[in-house]
């Protein structure tokens, strides 16, 4: 019943003899969240970079909304409704939080190319801006500069210029990473928020995070898929725990 | 009406947060009153080329500055503006308003396909094939004998209806409009949704395009506007010069244009102006002063000129306009500037 709103469908990517991503093929559903995990050097974020447009597979395709994707470059995935978070925190660091907010809501409006009105003037994008931030609760940071902020806050600030595109598809590559205890959870709280009202792709090492949010998880070893379910069928598959604890 | 007032609104909060570039421009249009009453004419001669250097300056700031594109080819597209009278008036064309058509179309037309390629590439790359492209075309017109090919051509001053260039105050006051409508889009352009992209675009291109727009296409805007702006400061260069030739798009101006931005202050509207003052007038002052202590030295001042640059860049954070802002304690100049604040 529940609709793909990812769909992969053979991909394979080398570079040279190292074979990252080897005919993987999975559906990231509707309104679920789906926990990408596997040992370092898996292919996770070789994975993601395919999915995002960043690298092209040598073969396969990737398909949102049943619409192939494939040889689309990463602006045209995002206005289809992919959006992304980076592994180490992407936004404009030499803008405050708030002209990060106007960037962003400029973007989305399609509004890019006028010439003539200040554009960190006006109400109406400083509005749109605000509604951005409060996704996250960054309104009272607003006038901060973004080089200024905490390492947490850079976090949930990028998780806000990601949402601000209404994507379909949401790439969370290690919310989590580098955040202390309470930074993650402020994360997990915020991801929990999103449930249900898109589909979310998570790259997670805090394993704790990935059961407590993953409606399914696909794991990941050498490039290829080698188990996909619920939190509990993964922590129960012999697969799984062969590859993450070794075969003795 | 409503949007006339408007208008009027917007120029008037622009004014109002860049008043070193407007005290600047409001100053060259004083000067020639200073210059009558002083009796120093010859001054007027540099005013006008301080003026001239400070827009094609201004121009490249857009991308070097505001658009992190560090082009060292820009000379080229000042020579190609020059070289629109020049080439003109070889096939009889005089109308000074044809000449600045040809050179917004042929710059804006160059600067499309030289920023179509260069664009693709970027750091040390980009700086190589933008020279590259201005060396190309330096080297073409050396060996265009029919336009002078070396040693370049003289030309009349374009003519411009009622405006008769060769009275030297409508020469001057052509110019100082030029560089006021420069600097009035200049400053609509860099605080516009456009403009605020540009800046972002040098901030961090990965997380634009992760908002879903394509940063190419905004560089590529932002290298036309300011390629054509270079151009219209190359056509008055020439009817100023009466004399075109291709030592006018030598890579050393493409350097001078740089040195004049960043002792200015990068990513300011004042800057480039302030800059180009700063840098003639000491061209124009250093050997006369150096002649007046050491005359058998004078034509060695650059031995003080570089060392004086070197100062302005390694203590003055953000060049002459940093300082004024340090100085002032605000950062009005740094306030539509993407960077250390």
């Amino acid at each position: 019943m529940s609709r793909a709103v990812l769909e992969l469908q053979g991909l394979n990517k080398s570079f040279g003899a190292l074979h990252a991503t080897r005919d993987l093929s999975f559906c990231v559903n509707a309104g679920e969240i789906h926990a990408l995990i596997g040992p370092n050097g898996a292919g996770k974020t070789t994975l993601i970079q395919q999915i995002y447009g960043a690298l092209k597979p040598d073969t396969g395709h990737v398909l949102l909304n049943g619409k192939d994707i494939t040889s689309l470059p990463v602006p045209g995935r995002v206005r289809a409704g992919i959006g992304r978070s980076f592994q180490i925190s992407n936004v404009l660091m030499d803008f405050t939080v708030l002209e990060n907010g106007i960037i962003a809501e400029q973007a989305r409006l399609g509004q890019s190319f006028r010439f003539l009105r200040p554009a960190f003037d006006d109400p109406d994008l400083i509005a749109g801006a605000r509604k951005i931030l409060a996704r996250v609760g960054l309104n009272d940071r607003a006038d901060q500069r973004v080089g200024d902020l905490a390492h947490g806050e850079r976090r949930m600030l990028e998780l806000a210029l990601a949402l601000a595109t209404a994507p379909q598809l949401l790439l969370l590559d290690e919310p989590m990473a580098g955040a202390g205890p309470e930074e993650s959870q402020r994360m997990s709280q915020i991801i929990e928020t999103l449930r249900g009202k898109l589909a979310i792709l998570l790259i997670e090492h805090d394993m704790d995070a990935v059961f407590r949010l993953a409606d399914r998880i696909t794991v990941l070893v050498e490039g290829a898929v080698i188990a996909s379910g619920t939190a509990d069928e993964i922590s129960n598959s012999a697969a799984v725990q062969t590859a993450y604890l070794g075969s003795e | 009406m409503s949007a006339i007032r408007d208008f009027i609104g917007l120029v008037g909060d622009g004014v109002k947060a860049n008043q070193t570039l407007w005290l600047l421009v409001f100053g060259f249009a004083l000067f020639p009153i200073f210059s009558y009453f002083a009796d120093l004419p010859f001054w007027n001669d540099v005013a006008m080329r301080i003026m001239l250097l400070g827009m094609a300056a201004m121009g490249l700031n857009l991308v070097l500055g505001y658009g992190g594109m560090v082009s060292f080819g820009h000379a080229a597209f000042i020579g190609i503006g020059a070289y629109c009278v020049g080439i003109s008036q070889f096939y009889g064309i005089s109308n000074g308003w044809a000449h600045l058509g040809f050179s917004i179309v042929t710059c804006g037309l160059a600067g499309l396909v030289i920023g179509y390629l260069a664009l693709r590439t970027s750091g040390i790359y980009f700086i190589m094939i933008t020279l590259a492209f201005a060396q190309m075309l330096f080297f073409l017109f050396v060996s265009l004998e029919a336009y002078g090919g070396d040693d370049g051509m003289s030309v009349d001053r374009g003519e411009f209806g009622f405006i008769d260039l060769y009275d030297p105050l409508r020469l001057y006051f052509l110019i100082w409009c030029a560089l006021a409508l420069v600097s009035l889009a200049l400053m609509f352009i860099v605080r516009s949704r456009f403009g605020v992209t540009l800046r972002a675009i040098k901030s961090n291109e990965s997380r634009i395009e992760a908002m879903g727009l394509s940063p190419l296409r905004f560089k590529m805007v932002g290298y036309v506007i300011s390629a054509v702006i270079c151009g219209i400061a190359g056509t008055l260069f020439a009817s100023w010069q009466e004399y075109v030739s291709p030592d006018i798009m030598h890579w050393t101006r493409s350097g001078e244009l740089m040195i004049i931005i960043i002792l200015g202050g990068l990513a300011t509207l004042a800057g480039p102006l302030l800059g180009a003052i700063v840098f003639l007038l000491l061209e124009e002052s250093l050997p006369m002063l150096l002649g007046a202590v050491a005359p058998a030295y004078a034509e060695n001042w650059m031995i003080i000129f570089g060392p004086l640059l070197i100062m302005v860049v390694l203590f003055g954070r953000g060049g002459l306009t940093g300082i004024i802002d340090r100085l002032s304690g605000t950062r009005g100049n740094a306030d539509h500037k993407a960077g250390p604040r």
